[in-house]
């Protein structure tokens, strides 16, 4: 499974930072980055959880 | 505690939905059940103000992907009453469910104002809550009413906003300056400033009802005058669904106040925008997005590990855009005074800035200015004196 960031939408809160610190950061310039984008089982759920707090879905797993 | 077979969850928004992921995430294997009034998915609140007005083609931004906690749901129904000695939710078909542990998550709706003439023909008057109010906003703005929106705080301006970026001519009737009792003079100056350079008119009265005269809609104001309008939209405040609860034992002076956990007893959580909770100015409802998943979080621990969860410190997180402004602000709102450090000046550009609270917390507060969260939260709770300086932004 694959993260796929929407950039354009992304608005920087960074809820999804808090739920899966260790896929994704906001850099200096509050841009989003995704540390990891290819996840495995053990990441899926952290990754789906970062999904769905985001409150203008520029995330998703695909 | 007796392990728990058994959870039912009563509300389908963000925080039944962030609960019962939560429960799930802290090993709740056993049988999950959601009930929800809404016959859709949950989907994104926040998103609906901006989503209905200025989405181009699609209205997609309010989509949240699919969960995956597996619950059995319940949706089109409501709860209609809550039985704690019996362990039971009643839904209004007159179904029973039963339940080891039951969270409450109903939510809360919008507050209306009264029709001016009781006998008369009930005044259309939009609201922005739900996704219905959004898709039928959204149609109506397209032959470019007149619009009145009632109430200056965020979502009235947001929605103010949206209307004037759809082409409508827009009054705003505020009785305080708009925004100052949410953020305080300095920010309300601002984003005024902002909003009149839009175009938007700010009516300085309090709406006291609204009247039908001969097809023509009326505003009342509580200084005699009248504005006409095409379209009124509401936006003063919302009311928690609590009516459903009123036998249950659960209520305090008609609120559901919450411990530090989220819990009214140890088989009872509350979460989102129908619970009060204990904050550092008292315990308050605070009807934000983030303040319902920060809630959800310690509520479905609570269930799992009762005392041992960890008590909910809650530090606001806010955000809005309207009139051409993005400000996210960590910390109490609002804000007394002028900003107490600031780099750049929201007048005329980005801005960062701080407040400082007489209980040692502060506020961070960026208007038009990228900054990471968690760098915003370290900024709102470093003492001045000893802020970092701020990197490049």
């Amino acid at each position: 499974m694959k993260i796929v960031l929407d950039r354009p939408r992304c608005e920087g809160h960074g809820l999804c930072e808090e739920a899966a610190p260790q896929l994704m950061h906001l850099d200096d310039d509050g841009e989003l980055v995704l540390d990891v984008e290819a996840v495995d089982n053990g990441d899926l759920e952290a990754a789906k959880a970062a999904v769905r707090v985001c409150p203008v879905a520029a995330l998703r797993v695909a | 505690m007796q392990p728990l077979k058994r959870v039912v969850v009563v509300g389908n928004g963000i925080a039944g939905l962030t609960t019962s992921d939560s429960l799930r995430a802290a090993g709740f294997d056993g049988e999950l059940t959601i009930v929800g009034d809404e016959n859709h998915a949950p989907y994104s609140r926040p998103a609906l103000s901006k989503a209905a007005l200025l989405d181009g083609g699609e209205m997609t931004s309010h989509h949240l992907p699919p969960s995956g906690h597996g619950a059995q749901e319940i949706l089109g129904v409501s709860a209609s009453r809550l039985d704690v000695a019996r362990k039971a939710v009643i839904l209004d078909d007159g179904t029973d469910v039963p339940y080891d542990a039951v969270v409450i998550a109903t939510g809360s709706r919008a507050r209306r104002l009264g029709n001016a003439d009781l006998d008369g023909p009930e005044v259309e008057q939009l609201t922005l809550r739900n996704l219905e109010d959004a898709l039928t906003l959204r149609k109506r703005l397209i032959s470019k009413p007149s619009v009145v929106v009632l109430g200056g705080g965020a979502l009235g301006m947001e929605i103010a906003s949206g209307c004037l970026s759809a082409g409508c001519e827009v009054t705003l009737v505020s009785r305080d300056r708009p925004l100052v009792q949410q953020l305080g003079p300095y920010l309300s100056d601002v984003f005024v400033a902002s909003a009149h350079r839009d175009g938007l008119k700010v009516a300085s009265s309090r709406a006291v009802g609204l009247r039908d005269a001969g097809g023509h809609r009326q505003v009342l104001l509580a200084d005699g005058s009248v504005i006409e309008a095409e379209l009124v939209i509401s936006a003063v405040g919302d009311v928690p669904n609590l009516e459903w609860l009123s036998t249950s034992g659960l209520l305090s002076n008609g609120r559901l106040e919450v411990d530090t956990r989220g819990r009214l007893r140890p088989d009872v959580v509350a979460a989102g925008d129908v619970a009060a909770f204990p904050t550092r100015h008292g315990i308050r409802r605070v009807p934000l997005w983030t303040s319902a998943i920060e809630q959800s979080k310690v509520g479905a621990l609570a269930l799992v590990q009762g005392d041992d969860a960890p008590e909910l410190d809650f530090q606001p997180y806010f955000w809005t855009e309207q009139f051409g402004l993005n400000l996210k602000a960590s910390g109490f709102l609002p804000l007394a005074g002028p900003p107490g450090f600031v780099e750049g000046n929201p007048h005329d550009g980005p801005a960062l800035m701080r407040w400082s609270h007489e209980d040692g917390s502060g506020t961070a507060v960026a208007i038009n200015y990228r900054i990471p969260i968690p760098k915003l939260r370290r900024l709102s709770n470093t003492a001045p004196a000893a802020a970092p300086p701020l990197t490049n932004r």
